[in-house]
């Protein structure tokens, strides 16, 4: 059949069901309002005044607008370089996960792997068994003396297996054929992932990478484990942090001697928390799209059936 | 003009850092620094840092506290990790026991160090303590409450029954001494004014439960029976074998709870109390539309500051001292304590750590900056820029005390990521021209003063009052083991988080509960908490028996 | 194992090298990460109750006095039971609706309106709980907007206490949870649906399969494995619900329902520095949700379904 009289099928169909559309269409609006709303009253709290704000009752618009929370953050110069030490370890942590947790997922994906099924118990357990923060923080900082260097944010994040078993889902979804011809070819496994597989994995590692990226953008406790001295290496979250923390103790600590004082608190827990959430969420939200492009579209099934 | 005398300062100032540290004869060094509680990165360019390092060649590398403090510390122990400069918090003693810190008593003496010996001297029987082979140690010279001179209480700082000025006010400027006339005022007002000017209904007492701040519930019953805080026990201090109980199962805090489930009754207190969170509770409170509650000043800091912005002076609050009635208690008569003697921050601050190579260059460098000069750059900043002198006066101008104020000029102008940890000299500057005068700037009558608005003078003016303070009797004399809320009790640790925790559950219920039911809910109350309770006050009597004699054996 | 078998073991295995060269590595790598650190289950048997021993380095070895403390108290297993009940409220329906949505989102033609939506629902993941579980308590509060309108409706005379009685508060925790996380969920979801052949639906659609039909029998089983998978993941899972959203909405009169697991440890473990209450109780955990995965994977495969090990 000619997609022509496919789309024509299609076409007498949609007259037939307009009503789904249409609810559907209703429906998606209302989740859209329902999930916008906390978003956008975060970014009113983010630009209103800061002792105004304590009072709540902020909708969708600043009460009284003020930059003051994005000053007391911004104004800090260290704030660029913990950005730049975020951004850059959140793109090498990305392509190093890509890069092995991939691989693995084809080979633990192919049946007549011997150890497919050792190795993929191993794998697995991780994800249940927790050793506890001692004796990975001695491991990690003393027997491998990573503290304090940049490295310690990269190597122990180079894996993990949740994404590693999503792959490994959608390889299992292709059809064998492919690697079974590309074996007759003469092609080994490396070459069969390289060129046939990992092209066609691009929803999924786009999904994949999507998760490592925000988990790593977002992760503050390495910092605070391994690098809380280094001012040098503050990652951006950590640093965020600790500036909520900080107006949190400060807001409590009029403390005994000037109490009796008006005292003129130019920030305030709320805003500065609400800045910070939009400062960390930017940027993630301007990469989102290149990413959704891969998963949105199965651009890559026409090879599939090439 | 202005700015060439900048550039002239910032001349001399290259070049007196390019001299000073050899002048000094020591080599930079940069000190690692643990602080056991959050705090931001100093900016680089800090004139303070600057000026610390030109004069001593010290630089700091700092660590604030970001997750858990025990488990941090833990991790340090554990990997002997330790910072040169050491603050473990409020879990000093971990750090302490752990054999982190060096002892100070070699380096502080008489003669070597006379600032840091005549700072400590006063107090030496409750800050010198005995190792397990009977030395005499002194691990940590508290960070804070060693002052000089008369002790300053302006107002109160700490716990207190606090009540919107115009309760007061309408009430025609009663004085209100007993929990009876302070819950009476609340009553009678809210039936005048159920709501305020906007139609919003007042809410006559709010109760915080949330986490840690639930000592807002828990707490009361010790100062209703004229006592400062000493956390969850009750201290007999005219007993000479210092009798301590936990209150909450005595029948003595039964009268409270009783009379919070009237008011609630009554309509005074809203359910929905203790189902919200902190930030719930202070946006009440700086909506103006609670009237009272018991809290401590500096947990509800920030609605104040709300409440002066928006010009709501007579929604902010006063701090009262109520006690029993003596129908409470037997027709006893209570004296009332909130105010306390100052009190040292015992074992809070930097130590030393064993790692540290360098202790005799730190001590060298806190002996120079006990010094008049170098407290008052840490207190009052330079002068000419952050305050200025006026008959022998240490004076700010509003500008210069807005600066104060604002975290982001803090970070470029002032050093308290290292100060506030460091000893440091408070009260009254005793000698010399500037005798007279406030270590602080916080203390200083006319800053305090000169900032009050006229709702608050007039307001004082109505009881005769020059401060605050004077609303709740002055302070009694520090009891000799300091205050009970200091002592840890880890070795309790199980038994004490099962004792707040039935609190938690049970004091609602009981406020909230049937009239008629509520004295058989007391007393299934009391059973339940009486194994918790009982190891509890059993272990903080013997602990408190045992600060005593640390402090009257030294 | 026969000679003849174990031969034609290796042999397959050199012959797979390059198979072993993309897997080992990581194999290693989980060994030293993850394995290694093992040894710090010990800490489950030695008695870490007094600080000044701990921090003096003296802990020492009290058996299964852990496991005996923890198991003889009662709110350990309110406290798993707590947990269980979140776990499940919230894999049924975090499960269900992002299914849900994922498949509305799918049927939508507009690629432009597809994207919107889904950009803007996946955004609340990033909020951080204390915001959303700030927001939440504003909505549900006496007298908050659900409230008001529960009353306007007429379905109920006094305001409901949704957040101060106990029996309402997994059912909040589930809502909320699906609020903040339904857009993220959905994306696992949506990428396993590019994986379907678009021929299927065109052969559905002549075969004269409806709207509905074409869900039924395409769509849905186009993201059977991804969803099986999830769930035999999740189930291991189950004693994991968490303490964040528990701990910041809890509030001292649902205690008895928002104690879970993770907070109980917090309470008398990790904050006191008990280190063998919290091993005791995280060795308990690992063993149950090893016993649960593999329950779950056992029947997966008895089911022909796929399975995860």
């Amino acid at each position: 059949m000619t997609s022509a009289a496919v789309k024509q099928v299609q076409r007498k169909r949609m007259h037939r069901d307009r009503v789904f559309p249409i609810v559907n269409t209703i429906l998606l609006c209302l989740l859209m309002f329902v999930t916008l709303y906390p978003v956008i009253n975060t970014v009113a709290y983010s630009f209103n005044d800061g002792t105004d704000a304590v009072r709540g009752g902020i909708g969708l618009w600043p009460r009284v607008f003020s930059l003051k929370s994005y000053e007391a953050i911004m104004a800090d110069k260290a704030v660029y370089q913990a950005a730049w030490i975020s951004a850059s370890k959140t793109v090498l942590i990305t392509l190093l996960n890509l890069f092995w947790t991939g691989m693995l997922a084809f080979a633990l994906s192919r049946k007549e792997y011997v150890l497919r099924k050792f190795i993929t118990t191993v794998m697995v357990l991780t994800m249940y068994i927790n050793a506890g923060l001692i004796p990975t923080y001695l491991l990690i900082s003393k027997t491998l003396g990573l503290s304090k260097s940049y490295w310690v944010y990269i190597i122990p994040s180079m894996f993990s297996c949740f994404n590693m078993i999503v792959i490994r889902t959608y390889i299992a979804g292709l059809p064998d054929a492919l690697v079974e011809s590309a074996r007759i070819d003469g092609a080994g496994d490396i070459r069969v992932y390289w060129q046939i597989i990992f092209p066609l994995c691009t929803p999924v590692l786009a999904t994949v990478a999507l998760f490592v990226a925000v988990g790593s953008w977002n992760s503050w406790f390495d910092t605070h484990l391994y690098c809380a001295g280094q001012k040098q290496l503050h990652s951006l979250q950590y640093l965020l942090k600790m500036k909520l923390a900080t107006t949190q103790a400060s807001a409590n600590a009029a403390k005994t001697s000037a109490d009796a004082l008006k005292t003129t608190t130019l920030t305030t827990p709320i805003t500065i928390r609400a800045a910070i959430t939009v400062i960390s969420t930017v940027p993630i939200l301007v990469v989102y799209p290149f990413l959704q492009k891969y998963f949105v579209t199965g651009m890559a099934l026409g090879s599939v059936k090439g | 003009m202005k700015k060439l005398l900048a550039l002239l300062l910032a001349l001399a100032m290259t070049l007196s850092m390019a001299g000073a540290v050899f002048a000094e004869g020591q080599e930079p060094i940069t000190l690692t620094v643990f602080r056991g509680d959050p705090g931001d990165q100093p900016a680089e360019d800090n004139k303070i840092y600057k000026l610390i390092e030109e004069k001593f060649g010290v630089k700091f590398e700092f660590e604030f506290l970001a997750g858990n403090l025990d488990e941090t510390l833990g991790l340090k122990i554990f990997g002997q990790d330790y910072p040169d400069l050491f603050d473990g918090g409020n879990s000093a003693d971990l750090i302490i026991d752990g054999g982190a810190l060096i002892n100070l008593l070699d380096y502080i003496s008489p003669e070597k160090t006379p600032r840091l010996w005549a700072h400590i001297e006063p107090q030496k029987a409750r800050l010198i303590e005995k190792d397990e082979n009977g030395n005499d140690v002194l691990y940590i010279i508290p960070n804070y409450g060693l002052p000089e001179g008369p002790q300053i209480a302006l107002s109160v700082g700490g716990p207190a029954f606090f009540l919107q000025k115009q309760v007061l006010e309408w009430a025609g400027y009663p004085t209100i001494k007993t929990l009876n006339e302070y819950f009476d005022v609340i009553e009678r007002f809210l039936e005048a004014n159920p709501t305020d000017e906007n139609g919003n209904p007042y809410i006559g007492f709010d109760i915080l439960c949330e986490d840690w701040r639930h000592f807002c519930l828990i707490n009361p019953v010790q100062h209703l029976m004229g006592r400062p805080n000493d956390g969850e026990v009750l201290i007999d201090v005219n007993d000479p074998g210092f009798h301590t109980e936990t209150f909450i199962d005595k029948p003595y805090a039964k009268g409270y709870y009783k009379k919070l489930n009237e008011e609630f009754h009554k309509g005074l207190i809203s359910r929905d109390t203790f189902t919200m969170n902190y930030d719930q509770y202070i946006a009440q409170l700086s909506s103006g539309t609670v009237l009272g509650m018991f809290d401590q000043a500096w947990d509800f800091g920030t609605a104040t500051s709300a409440l002066n912005d928006a010009k709501m002076y007579k929604n902010t609050y006063v701090a009262l001292g109520p006690v029993y009635d003596p129908e409470y208690v037997d027709g006893k008569v209570i004296e009332e304590h909130y105010l306390n003697g100052s009190l040292p921050n015992v074992r809070r601050g930097f130590g030393i750590s064993v790692n540290c190579t360098c202790p005799e260059r730190i001590i060298a460098m806190w002996e120079e900056m006990m010094s008049e000069e170098w407290q008052l750059i840490f207190n009052w900043g330079i002068e000419g820029e952050d305050y200025y002198i006026e008959n022998g006066r240490l004076l700010m101008t509003e500008e210069q005390y807005a600066h104060t104020q604002d975290n982001t000029w803090k970070l470029h102008n002032k050093a308290d990521a290292f100060f506030q940890s460091s000893p440091k000299r408070q009260g009254w500057i005793m000698e010399g021209p500037l005798a007279g005068n406030c270590w602080e700037p916080g203390n200083q009558n006319e800053i305090v003063f000169g900032l009050m608005n006229d709702y608050d003078k007039e307001f004082l003016s109505h009881y005769g009052f020059s401060k605050w303070a004077d609303f709740v009797n002055p302070p009694i004399e520090l009891a000799p083991y300091g205050e009970a809320w200091q002592i840890n009790y880890n070795p309790v640790d199980n038994e004490h988080t099962d004792f707040l925790k039935i609190q938690d559950k049970r004091l609602p219920e009981l406020i909230m509960c049937d009239p008629a039911e509520f004295d058989a809910l007391w007393d299934a109350f009391v059973e339940e908490i009486t194994p918790s309770a009982t190891a509890f006050g059993d272990y903080m009597q013997q602990a408190v028996l045992d600060e005593v004699a640390k402090v009257l054996g030294n | 194992m026969p000679a003849e078998k174990k031969r034609g073991f290796f042999r397959s295995l050199g012959r797979q090298w390059q198979l072993m060269i993309m897997s080992v590595p990581m194999l290693l790598y989980v060994l030293l990460f993850n394995y290694a650190p093992m040894w710090g289950w010990i800490n489950a048997f030695r008695d870490y109750t007094n600080k000044k021993n701990v921090a003096k380095g003296i802990t020492p070895f009290n058996g299964l006095d852990n496991f005996r403390w923890l198991f003889g108290r009662p709110d350990f297993f309110q406290a798993i039971r707590n947990t269980l009940a979140m776990s499940v409220i919230n894999l049924v329906f975090g499960t269900f609706s992002a299914i849900l949505l994922a498949v509305l989102l799918n049927e939508v033609r507009r690629k432009g309106f597809k994207r919107t939506v889904q950009t803007v629902t996946y955004l609340p993941h990033f909020l951080s709980m204390v915001i959303v579980v700030s927001m939440a308590q504003n909505i549900f509060a006496s007298n908050g907007p659900v409230n008001a309108l529960l009353i306007s409706l007429g379905l109920v005379k006094d305001p409901v206490f949704w957040l101060g009685d106990g029996k309402y508060f997994w059912w909040l925790v589930g809502i909320i949870n699906v609020w903040k996380e339904v857009g993220w969920g959905t994306i696992i979801y949506i990428s396993a649906m590019t994986a379907i052949d678009p021929c299927l639906y065109e052969a559905a659609s002549i075969d004269g399969a409806g709207r509905f039909q074409r869900i039924l029998h395409v769509t849905l089983p186009g993201i059977k494995s991804t969803f099986v998978i999830l769930l035999i993941m999740n189930i291991g899972h189950l004693l994991e619900a968490g303490f964040e959203i528990q701990y910041l909405l809890g509030n001292v009169l649902v205690k008895d329902y928002s104690n879970t697991i993770d907070i109980f440890v917090l309470e008398y473990g990790t904050e006191k520095l008990n280190i063998g209450v919290a091993t005791a109780a995280g060795m308990f955990k690992s063993v149950v949700a090893i016993i649960l995965l593999v329950g779950a994977n056992f029947i997966s495969r008895r089911l022909g379904e796929d399975t995860l090990i």
